[in-house]
Order: structure tokens, then sequence, then C-alpha cells
């Protein structure tokens, strides 16, 4: 097959990531914390997503909704909890907090939920497109016939719905206004009237919101098990980094180009290599952070 | 002031240093392994002043003065990757323990088995054998798996405990473990046997079931760990030397949410069909992928894949996909199957009936020696497995006999459990076919036509 193709698997590899990787990126930009238990919250989204499927009526797209509204309730409940109380504390203290409840909450999902993975009943329709030309450039074809999935849309088709809805809270909404300001200055926000906290707790809850999605759209493709959200935590936490810490729009493009490094780097890997797609990306994230530390997207390098 | 808070520094100083005593001298006390099932350490096993008789060469039987009750640990994977196959493997220890002790046990003693769970992880493996044999008194250790095994090689030598296990495929121990074919000589010996035939023997037999339905290019999709690939090289070793050809191999990482590149990668080459290493759910993914993408071919999967969770995820498009196992069906099988069943309804997988022959033969070993320690258990692995005497199926035939002053040859229930020099066994190779309602056993390869393929003295 063609690099169209491989292009296809990467969109939708960082389709994933991205929808994650924004709900991570704006609690650092804002809260400034790095969330490690995210991965957690992802997974808790998928389980209530799957909870939701199989006792609610309806289509997969209410369990969707149950998880983008469960996993912002649970984010804001574990931010108040946790996170909020010693926001004071700076960003190192959070980060080891985040760290310790990532793995309590992964042993308690093992706990409760058991081992054993889950999968949702989907079904998935495959669209194939044969007649495409080849275009072959020395060994590379640019070209030829492709197929993409139901699941395949569905996914790219979600990430793009909320790359617009955040584009537009964050520019035509006082809430997202005041996220960026916040982002930019909190001292300066606070003194121009913003309630910070108010600000804050809407982040949390955005965060889950995505996290939710995002859980759910990797549970559908793979399974629901305690590990759904931890096993793409590098992944999601190289997207923001990669994309500029604290930027959404650095998020989205460092999660796209993690995905298309991972799956050109399987299909033009020598053999003894493929199995190392992931280091490839991280290859990449290291080249990028030493031409410009702050990221593709980022303009400051925030203090830590 | 200064005086005040000098005190309630020393004061919580104080209080820590009791609060870490007393955490670390209960952690002394309270097992971490989890999932004890049973014992409270026994009280006689291990120790080595059992009765003394015929500990060397002879066929000592229970002749009273032994101990009371003899405990056999058994490491598990009730959590961890492989816990699925955990419940069969359980059950036929559990059957087995009830009827060795139904036929009185093994020098009369009641034998106890004791669980704990090692969640498949090394280190946790490392602590539960340690709690095992010093905590409980384990005689001897009926459980751990090849990734458990291969890290901790040296430390289970030190612990010159025998590990009979249902578990390991690993190659690593086609030429480790086992008396070396000299019983009475300890101090050549590796203290890892196993009653499953090794990746050699099955992949062996999936490679020969493959040419001989006329698969002679070959793709292969394997996880990028130590097991995976061991799977994949025992089965090549084989195919490739009967003239079979690989057409392309795609390595790749376990747990992605995406196998479409490797996939769209491996079907770019020209091959009849293509073998499948990883764990379950990773296949699951991949196999998902592969529906998907209308790749189409004939798959073969690895053994562990041979599972209904696989087929109900994946759909009727892996009908017709085979898995090749060790054998189940050993001379004793049908013994073990009737009182199997009495112990509960787990299902029974290809790793069940070998952990009912662990049992049975370590017990025999123990009846044999006339006492109960470990390296009484070592020498008589061999001769209770190997040797001309009389054939026996079960323990309470082997104690007869022994009781009898004969020499026994134990036949299990997976294989006929003849210990290899270095504690392996060979048996039939079974081919699983996915259809509808689950995967359906097809065909055997016998273990004849397997062993002509290894070596003499490499397994």
């Amino acid at each position: 097959m063609g690099l169209l193709q491989e292009l296809i698997f990467g969109l939708v590899t960082g389709s994933y990531i991205a929808i994650a990787a924004i709900g991570f990126t704006l609690i650092y930009g804002i809260v400034n914390m790095i969330n490690f238990a995210y991965g957690e919250y992802l997974t808790l989204g998928a389980f209530i997503g799957f909870l939701a499927a199989n006792a609610l009526p309806g289509p997969l797209p209410v369990a969707v909704v149950a998880a983008m509204i469960g996993g912002g309730i649970v984010s804001i409940v574990l931010a108040r909890g946790f996170f909020t109380p010693i926001n004071h504390t700076g960003p190192v203290p959070m980060l080891l907090t985040s760290i310790g409840l990532g793995i309590a909450l992964r042993n308690a999902i093992r706990l409760v939920g058991g081992r054993s993975a889950r999968y949702f009943e989907t079904e998935t329709a495959t669209f194939r497109f044969d007649a495409i030309p080849d275009v072959p450039v020395g060994p590379v074809d640019l070209l030829g016939g492709f197929f993409v999935t139901s699941e395949h849309l569905i996914v790219i088709g979600s990430a793009v719905a909320v790359f617009v809805s955040i584009h537009a809270l964050l520019t035509r909404t006082d809430v997202g206004i005041a996220m960026r300001a916040m982002g930019d200055d909190e001292s300066l926000a606070r003194v121009r009237g913003i309630d910070t906290q108010l600000i804050r707790d809407s982040v949390w809850v955005l965060a889950g919101v995505l996290a939710g999605l995002a859980g759910v759209l990797m549970a559908v493709q793979t399974n629901v098990s305690a590990d759904t959200g931890f096993s793409h935590i590098l992944q999601i936490l190289s997207a923001a980094i990669l994309g500029g810490a604290g930027s959404p729009y650095g998020a989205i493009l460092g999660a796209y180009v993690i995905g298309l490094v991972l799956a050109v780097s399987t299909a033009f890997l020598p053999s003894s290599m493929t199995g190392l797609s992931s280091a490839m990306a991280f290859v990449i994230l290291i080249a990028v952070l030493l031409v410009k530390p702050s990221g593709i997207a980022g303009t400051e390098v925030r203090e830590a | 002031m200064p005086s005040d808070i000098t005190g309630r520094v020393n004061r919580r100083t104080l209080l820590t240093v009791a609060g870490a005593g007393g955490i670390a001298g209960l952690s002394g006390c309270v097992g971490f392994g989890g999932d004890e099932e049973s014992g409270d350490g026994g009280d006689g096993s291990g120790n080595d002043d059992g009765d003394g008789s015929g500990s060397d060469d002879g066929n000592g039987g229970s002749d009273g003065g032994g101990p009371d009750t003899i405990v056999f640990g058994q490491p598990g994977a009730l959590t961890g990757s492989f816990d699925f196959l955990q419940p069969g493997v359980s059950q036929a220890a559990d059957a087995a323990v009830r009827h060795i002790n139904e036929a009185g046990g093994p020098l009369d003693a009641e034998l106890e088995l004791v669980r704990r769970d090692t969640g498949v992880d090394p280190q946790e493996a490392r602590t539960v054998t340690t709690q095992l044999i010093e905590n409980d008194d384990a005689a001897a250790i009926v459980g751990l798996f090849s990734s458990e095994i291969n890290p901790l090689w040296d430390f289970l030598q030190d612990l010159q405990t025998p590990v009979v296990t249902p578990w390991p495929g690993s190659t690593f121990l086609d030429t480790r473990g086992g008396d070396k074919g000299t019983p009475d000589d300890v101090s050549d010996d590796e203290w890892v046997w196993r009653t499953v035939v090794g990746d050699t023997v099955h992949t062996g037999g999936s490679a020969v079931y493959a040419l001989e339905e006329g698969f002679e290019t070959l793709g292969i999709i394997n996880g990028n760990t130590e097991g995976e690939r061991s799977y994949v090289d025992g089965f090549l070793s084989v195919y490739e030397e009967n003239g079979g050809t690989v057409a392309e191999r795609v390595e790749v990482e376990l747990g992605s949410s995406s196998y479409q590149s490797a996939l769209s990668r491996l079907f770019d080459a020209d091959f009849d069909a293509f073998l499948v290493s990883m764990p379950q759910e990773s296949a699951i993914t991949a196999l998902s992928d592969w529906s998907d993408g209308g790749y189409g071919r004939q798959p073969i999967l690895s053994d562990t894949l041979a599972q209904q969770a696989v087929i109900d995820q994946v759909g009727s498009d892996l009908h017709g996909a085979w898995a090749a196992s060790p054998g189940r069906s050993g001379p004793s099988y049908d013994t073990f199957e009737e009182i199997y069943a009495e112990e509960g309804d787990a299902e029974i997988n290809g790793w069940t009936p070998p952990s009912w022959d662990a049992v049975q033969v370590t017990a025999l070993a123990i009846e044999r020696a006339g006492e109960a320690t470990p390296e009484a258990i070592q020498r008589n692995l061999g001769p209770v497995s190997r040797g001309e005497g009389t054939t026996v199926g079960t323990f309470a035939e082997g104690k007869e006999a022994l009781a009898n002053g004969e020499e026994i040859t134990y036949e299990g229930a997976a294989t006929p459990v003849d210990f290899t020099e270095h504690g392996n066994v060979f048996g039939s190779v079974t081919i699983s076919t996915a259809e509808e309602g689950g995967f359906v056993e097809t065909t055997e390869v016998p273990a004849e036509d397997v062993r002509e393929y290894v070596a003499e003295g490499e397994y």
C-alpha cells in the first residue's frame, strides 16, 4: 500500500492522541501542573462509557455522551479532592500527587473492575478506494488504493468536532477568553476581576469531558481495561510537549506529528526495527525540543 | 521553648522508629503475595530428618515416622496477562491433591497446596517463591512461568528446591533443568522440570502441520517481548529447516491502539499464511484491524490465542484460523478428566492436565524417596517417570506398587511424562480450528512426528 494509506492510519492515531492531549495541555497551561493521572481519566471515561452502553438504551453515541459527562464529573471531583487543596504549593508537589493518584486509581480500577478486558459491541464498515492510481517515487508509492473504516471516520470526525468546539470556546466565549488570560498571566487575570478558581474548575471539567471522549474512542478500537488510558499517557504527554506545553493548537499539531511518525516508521523502517516505531516518535520529540525548546507552537518555557 | 521543640522532635523520632519497626516486623509475618489459599506452614516438609529411609536409591515406601503434613507451593497467575488460564490449572492441582490425600497421601502424610499470586511478574515471583519455601515450608514448587523462571534462573538454582511446573514453553529451558540423566548425583542437576511440552515441540508441531497443509511461504506479526519472539523462533527453526520460507516479519509494540500500519506492511508481501504471536488483548486489536482491512489469507495463531474471546471479538473472518497447543491427551487423560470434573467446572486448557501431572509426579517422587526433602524429591523425579517399572496412571496406583516393592513409571494426563535429561517432556500437539462455536480440535500431530525434528540431547 502507498503513502496515502499510511497517512490515513497516522491521522487516525493522531486523532485519538489529539483529543486527549488538548485536555492534558489545558490543565498544564491554566492549572500549571503536569497531570500524570490523566491516563486514568481516560480509563474511567472508557469504563463509564462501557457501563452506559450496557445499561442505557440507544446507540453508542448515548454512551459516548454519558462518558463525557461522567468524565467531567470525575475530573472536577478528583481535582477538588486532591489538587485544589494544594494549588498553592506549586507544580512539583502537584505533579507528585498526580503520579500517586494515578497509581491509586489504576489499582482501584483493577480491584473493582477486574483484570479482564471488556469489549464494546460495534459493527465496522470498510470503504475501499482501489481505483486510485499508483504514483511511485523510488521505492515509495505516493498514492495507490486505500481504505477507510467507519471507525476511522468517526475518530477523525470526532477530533475535528473537538477542534472546532475548542477553538470556538477559546475565542468566542467569556470563559474561553478568561482561560487564555489565565494561561498568560494568572495574577493579571485576577486583578482584572476573573474568578480564577471558577476558571480552574471549568478547565478540570473540560479536560474530563475530553478524557471521557478519548477513552471511549480508544476503548472501541481496543478494549476497556485498567490500562486503557495508562498505555497511551506517554504519547499524550509527548504530543503536548512537542506542540508546546500549554497550547491546545500545539497539542493538536504534536499529536498528528506523533501519529504520522508512528505510522510511517512502521511502514518504512527496516524489518528488524519495526517494533521501535514509538521510539522514533520520541526521537522526533527530542530533536524538536533541541531545536525549539518551547515546542512547535509554544512561545515560552514555563517554570516548573 | 527550644527544649519543647527538641522534645517534640524526639517523640516524633521515637514514634517514627517504633512505627517503622512495627511495620517491618509485621511485614515479616504477613504475606503480601496475595491469595494464599491454604496452608499453615506445615510442620514437617522440607525438614532434613524425615524418616530417612531409602533416600539414595531406594524404594523406601512409607514405613511410618514421616511428617504429618507435606506442603507444595504453587506460584500462580491469579492476576496478570495469563490469569484467564489459571482457573483450570488451579482446579487440576486441587483435584490432584484431593485424589492423593484420598489415596492416603505421600508417606501417609496430608498433602497441602499453598497458592500465591505472582501476577506473572519476576520480582513478585521471587518474593512469592521465597515465601513458599521459607514461610510455608514447601518441599517443592509446582508453578512458575517462563518469564519468571528465565530471569530468576540462578536464584532458583540457589534455592535447591525442585520446581515442577506446568507452565513454561520457553526454548531457554530446552537444555536447562532436570537431573542430566544421573538421578543419584545432584551435583550436576538443575532444579527445574516441566510437565508441559516446550515451545520447541508444539511450535514444531505447528510448523509441521503448516507445511503438510501446503503453506510454504509465511508472513509473521509478533509482539516485541521475549515470549513472543521465542514462540516465533521455535516455529521457524522447524519451518525453515523443512523448506518453508518467510516472506516478511513485522514486530510490533504491545498495547497499541492500532496495528493497521504493521498489517499494511505485512500484507504487501506475498505469502500463503501468516503467523500471529501476541498476547490476547493486543492480538484481538490486530486481528480486528486485519478483519476490517479485508487482508484475507490463512491465519495461524500462537497457542494462547485459541480462546473463545478471540473469535467473539474478531468475528467470522477468523473462522478457519488454527492454533497448535500442547496435546491434552496423555495415557491417563480419562482418569484425570473424571476426577477433575468432580472438583469444579473450570474450563480445561492446554496447561490444565500438565498441572495435574506436576502434582502427581512430585508426590510419587516423595513416596519413592521415603522422605519429603527437596533433594530426595529431586533424586526421584527421574526414576518415577522414566524407569522401566510398573506403569501407573495415578498416585494411588503408584503408592500401591511402591508398597509392593516395585519400581514405577508414571504415565501422565497430558503426556507420558518421560522426563528427558533436561527435565522436559514430549507429547502430541493438538491443532484447534476456529469455528462458529469456538475452537474445535481438528487433528493431532503425534509426538513421534515432532520428535524427529528435535535433535537428541537438545531438549
